[in-house]
């Protein structure tokens, strides 16, 4: 956790492969370069995981001139950010991580690419660990449409799913160039109005997706009649190779805030098997506490929304946030390290209403960032 | 009003602070955890530290919850009513 922040150098040194994606993300967009060191260097087996690796490559994949050093060992990177090309990429992801792992970062960094991107990524779709496909298709992509970046160039599409450990799904993720980003003023997260979700399930009964549903509308109906939970069953090949199944559920306010849940199943030969039903309560559980921390951005979004505000037009941006996640507050730093920007944050208690948790209103000026590559048409 | 801007100008110096001012404080305490020499020339390394799982934890942007609510309690149900159309609503604004 050592920062140099040596302007002259303009290299930033880290320690860990903690947050890894946001050093890299921020690297790229700055112009920085990043030196990480002492990656695992106490572990059994040191150094960078494959997933990393697959991580790095998209990285080199959608930049020109990108200069990566890795150590023999794994331990140590060095990254010399190159010009954001964007363009169609392909990329099989690491199973180790799903794709919303390697999606984070595509969705930070694909406002700010010289061509559109039009990245086709291949992996596992939906776990445990990350947010899933379909997660970020319904809340980032809202999201980035109040920053200005709308059409039909935006795009999240899940052409095959795929469950841990096997893998075998397929995204189609595309996006638009802006010369620069709208600041936002999101201060009112208004009031939930219906909540949506989708319970899929590969290579096991559809059924099971039926009992998911039950089960999870029979919490959320207490508080409101407009829920609809879709079933998706892929069937053949576009149902990966590992069998699975899981909910998500995203809850859509009048102001458009979307907040999210969701959970999977244990993956094929890990951990007990998990009921449907059990899967359902749970989530829906989830999906409360998410509202309960409320917000106009949903926890797993709060960096993508931060990151959007400090690079935005010269002017103020404000964010309503639940708790802020130990990510978002390494994010906050990181930010500090590359663009000098610091948010002004304020804590925002509700009297006598009935509207959860405490509330942290974020504000910023953004920086002025523009993309100096995107051709003039 | 000015007692609620008064609390909310003690809050918010510790949250900024917790953010932004937690970096040196962290360092300080990484210099002081010495690592043990066994006879000058192995040194004992204790994987489990909590600096070290942060540094080398796990790169993900999920949040869970640390203690999850008690969500069969109609209380908690009740603390999160007014987030929904059915709730209350405040004075100058309707439901149209």
């Amino acid at each position: 956790m050592c920062s140099n922040n040596n302007m002259a150098s303009q290299c930033l040194t880290y320690e860990g492969c903690n947050f890894l994606r946001q050093r890299l993300v921020l690297s790229t967009l700055s112009g920085k370069r990043v030196k990480i060191r002492n990656i695992r260097y106490k572990d059994d087996n040191p150094g960078l995981r494959d997933f990393e690796a697959s991580f790095i490559r998209l990285m080199d994949k959608i930049t020109n001139g990108t200069r990566i050093e890795i150590n023999q060992t794994g331990t140590a990177l060095f990254y010399q950010p190159g010009l954001l090309y964007g363009g169609t990429v392909e990329h099989d992801c690491n199973p180790q991580r799903s794709i919303g792992y390697y999606l984070e970062a595509l969705l930070a960094l694909a406002p700010f690419m010289k061509n559109p991107i039009r990245a086709v990524l291949r992996g596992v779709t939906n776990d445990q660990k990350d947010p899933s496909v379909d997660t970020l298709k319904a809340t980032a992509v809202p999201l980035m449409k109040k920053f200005g970046l709308d059409g039909e160039g935006l795009e999240l599409k899940i052409v095959k799913r795929g469950m841990p450990p096997g893998g075998g799904g397929e995204v189609l993720f595309t996006c638009p160039v802006r010369r620069c980003i709208k600041p936002v003023q999101l201060t009112d997260p208004g009031k939930i109005k219906r909540i949506r979700g989708m319970a899929y399930s590969v290579r096991v009964s559809p059924q099971i997706a039926n009992r998911i549903v039950d089960s999870a509308r029979s919490i959320l109906n207490k508080f409101i009649p407009d829920i609809y939970i879709y079933t998706d069953h892929m069937k053949g090949a576009s149902s990966g190779k590992s069998p699975g199944f899981g909910l998500s559920l995203v809850a859509e306010t009048t102001n458009g805030t979307f907040l999210s849940a969701e959970m999977a199943s244990n993956p094929q030969g890990q951990g007990d098997p998990v009921l449907p039903e059990e899967l359902g309560k749970t989530c829906a559980k989830l999906l409360l506490e998410e509202i309960y921390r409320g917000g106009c951005v949903d926890s797993i979004n709060q960096s993508l929304v931060l990151l959007y505000m400090t690079l935005g037009q010269q002017d103020v941006s404000k964010a309503l946030l639940g708790p802020l996640s130990p990510y978002t507050i390494e994010f906050l730093r990181h930010i500090r390290d590359f663009f000098q920007i610091m948010f002004k944050i304020e804590t925002q208690k509700q009297e006598e209403e009935q509207k959860g948790g405490e509330k942290v209103l974020m504000t910023c000026v953004g920086a002025g960032y523009s993309n100096l590559s995107k051709p003039l048409k | 009003a000015a007692e609620a801007f008064l609390r909310q100008q003690r809050t918010t110096p510790n949250l900024r602070k917790l953010v932004y001012g937690t970096v040196a404080a962290k360092e300080i305490k990484d210099e002081e955890e010495e690592e043990e020499e066994l006879g000058g020339l192995f040194r004992v390394s204790r994987p489990e530290t909590s600096k070290k799982r942060q540094a080398d934890g796990l790169d993900c942007s999920r949040y869970p919850p640390d203690g999850i609510h008690n969500w069969d309690q109609e209380e908690m149900l009740e603390s999160i009513r007014d987030c929904f159309v059915t709730g209350k609503w405040e004075a100058e604004k309707d439901a149209s």
